[in-house]
């Protein structure tokens, strides 16, 4: 397989940080905050591959620095440290070395994010098949007919009912708005999508649905996924391999299936347990 | 003041009209970078002009670091010389600027200073226009922070105004922006082309004119040059169109002095009959036209209801 995304040594650190930073965080210290510096360190010293088409979990609790992974490959955050390579057909992107107009083309391009609150994925002043075509039109796509035509397509695909394609997606449900997050970052066809915590706070017959969306848009599209989440529900379904976070530092990884039924690390025990 | 800068008096000329030499200088500065890089606006050090901002003073100083002994001045407001904005103004420039006359003729004036409109009579190559510009930013509508703005015309990234466009004709089914059409200069920079009318929009793409824009408030400066490239924004098939005035039969409405069947037309109502009247906007277009061709028309009603 193809891998598309090499990430090393990443880390982001909030503060001034100092020398003692990464001795005084960590699982072992059971904390992200420096206690020399009053830094946190949200994630430290990680690093992950990414095959084409494929789902990876990253797993962990409220605090482990799990967004802060997606939110820097998203260009959302500036790593403190680590690189990042992202393959993508015969291109090669050194993330967080190319500038600053580079990351964007790829940010609004070649990849696709479905944050946790529809409020940061979505603009509520304009319909929901606005949404999309604001993203279709940063591409080449100056037709009209043609950018409705693809944005149907789109909320078709995610479920969302052509009726409410000219409405503003604020009156949707939290379902539904997460469905148009999914159909707009879908938009350019990107090769990675980015899913931050997506099913959090829905009923739990709304994120089945989505979750087989999300099965569906990998096996029909071939997507490559990143899936954040504290949901060991969700990274079961989704993803093939997982990686375990606590307090910013990668506990444990490997295949879904072993780290759930076989898990090797205290803390990756923990979570099992207390979700069985 | 210091004492060496004084000018002996028979180079007194060297200090014209009412700006000093350096704010002069400091503006042609901006135009010229203004006209090297069409659309882009281009900052300048907007000064405090004897009138408040709002009332052309960005034009208003473009003309007063351009204008020179000999100039013909020609201003207008809403399309005419006569109103009091564009009388008051080009009075200001005539007292300040000594040498320069005055003239409501567009063929005869060398600089045209406008707000709201580009007059009808084609411009020539050895003119320039003057546009007042309140808003100098169209992408102000889709975002308040200037340093994203910037970004976004840096790299050429409309998508959110297109987008603006999108919901229009979702809403009412065709774009329904009347003034400040958003238009790309030169095939990159978007511009504000300032309150004129659709109609107008067509007028400044090859242009043998020289047209620059003056935002006093927002001290801004930005040209486009003759011979440029300037397309409204639109879609492939929703193309821009301009206001085809016309009345209820479909038919084009024409100006109820001069009869004039191809200018922009105001329309007013007239009390007693209700009935709706249209005239040229063009002031010195309709009255050039009344005397080549004699009152004809005057009195001629057309339109209805
Ligand atoms: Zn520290
Ligand atoms: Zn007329």
């Amino acid at each position: 397989m193809k891998k598309i995304l090499e990430i090393r040594g990443l880390s982001k650190v909030h503060g001034h940080k100092c020398p003692l930073c990464c001795d005084f965080t960590g699982p072992k210290h059971d904390t992200n905050i420096c206690r020399h510096c009053n830094s946190i360190v949200a994630i430290h010293d990680i690093s992950l591959d990414l095959y084409e088409g494929e789902i990876l979990g990253i797993m962990g609790e409220s605090g482990s620095g799990k967004s802060s992974i997606v939110k820097t490959i998203f260009f959302d955050e500036i790593p403190t440290d680590g690189d990042a390579l992202f393959f993508d057909n015969n291109e090669q992107y050194s993330l967080f070395t190319i500038n600053a107009a580079r990351q964007r083309w790829l940010r609004n391009h070649r990849f696709g994010m479905v944050y946790q609150s529809p409020h940061l994925g979505l603009n509520f002043s304009i319909s929901a098949g606005g949404n999309i075509a604001e993203r279709l039109l940063m591409s080449d796509l100056f037709h009209y007919g043609d950018i409705r035509k693809r944005a149907l397509e789109l909320l078709s695909r995610t479920e969302v009912p052509s009726e409410r394609m000219d409405q503003s997606p604020g009156k949707f449900s939290g379902g539904m708005q997460q469905r148009v997050q999914i159909a707009k970052a879908l938009a350019t066809r990107p090769p990675l999508l980015l899913l931050d915590e997506v099913t959090s706070g829905l009923d739990l017959s709304v994120q089945a649905r989505i979750l087989d969306l999300i099965l569906e848009i990998q096996r029909d599209l071939g997507t490559a996924m990143i899936v954040v989440t504290h949901d060991l529900g969700v990274v079961r379904l989704l993803t093939g391999r997982t990686i375990v976070l606590k307090n910013g530092r990668i506990v444990e990884h490997g295949l879904t299936d072993q780290v759930l039924e076989d898990p090797q690390d205290a803390y990756t025990q923990q979570l099992v347990a207390s979700a069985l | 003041m210091n004492k060496n800068y004084l000018l002996p008096l028979d180079e007194a000329a060297y200090n014209f009209g009412f700006l000093d030499e350096y704010a002069k200088k400091e503006i042609r500065r901006a135009l010229l970078k203004a006209i090297s890089i069409p659309g882009y606006q281009t900052p300048f050090a907007s000064r405090e002009m004897p009138m408040g901002k709002g009332f052309g003073t960005g034009g208003l100083q473009i003309t007063l670091s351009i204008i020179g002994v000999g100039e013909k001045l020609k201003v207008i407001d809403q399309g005419a010389d006569d109103s009091v904005n564009a009388v008051n103004l080009r009075q200001f420039i005539e007292m300040t600027c000594p040498g320069i006359s005055g003239t409501e003729d567009t063929e005869r004036a060398s600089l045209i200073q406008s707000r709201h409109r580009i007059p009808e009579t084609p411009l020539r190559k050895d003119q320039v226009l003057v546009l007042q510009v309140p808003y100098s930013d169209p992408l102000v509508v889709v975002e308040p922070s200037e340093s994203k703005r910037k970004t976004m015309h840096g790299e050429g990234d409309y998508s959110r105004l297109l987008t603006k466009l999108y919901e229009d004709i979702v809403k009412y089914d065709e774009i329904t922006i009347s003034h400040r059409y958003p238009t790309r200069i030169n095939g990159h920079y978007v511009i504000d082309p300032s309150p004129i009318p659709r109609f107008d929009v067509p007028k400044m793409h090859m242009s043998n004119a020289l047209i620059l824009f003056g935002a006093g408030r927002e001290k801004k400066v930005y040209a486009v040059p003759p011979y440029t490239d300037a397309t409204p924004l639109a879609f492939d098939d929703v193309p821009f169109r301009i206001e085809d005035f016309r009345d209820e039969n479909g038919k084009r409405r024409v100006c109820r002095r001069c009869g004039a069947d191809n200018s922009f037309l105001e329309e007013s109502i007239n009390d007693a009959a209700g009935l709706k009247l249209h005239q040229c906007s063009d002031s010195n277009y309709c009255n050039r036209r009344l005397s080549l061709s004699g009152p004809a028309r005057i009195g001629a009603e057309e339109g209805g209801i």
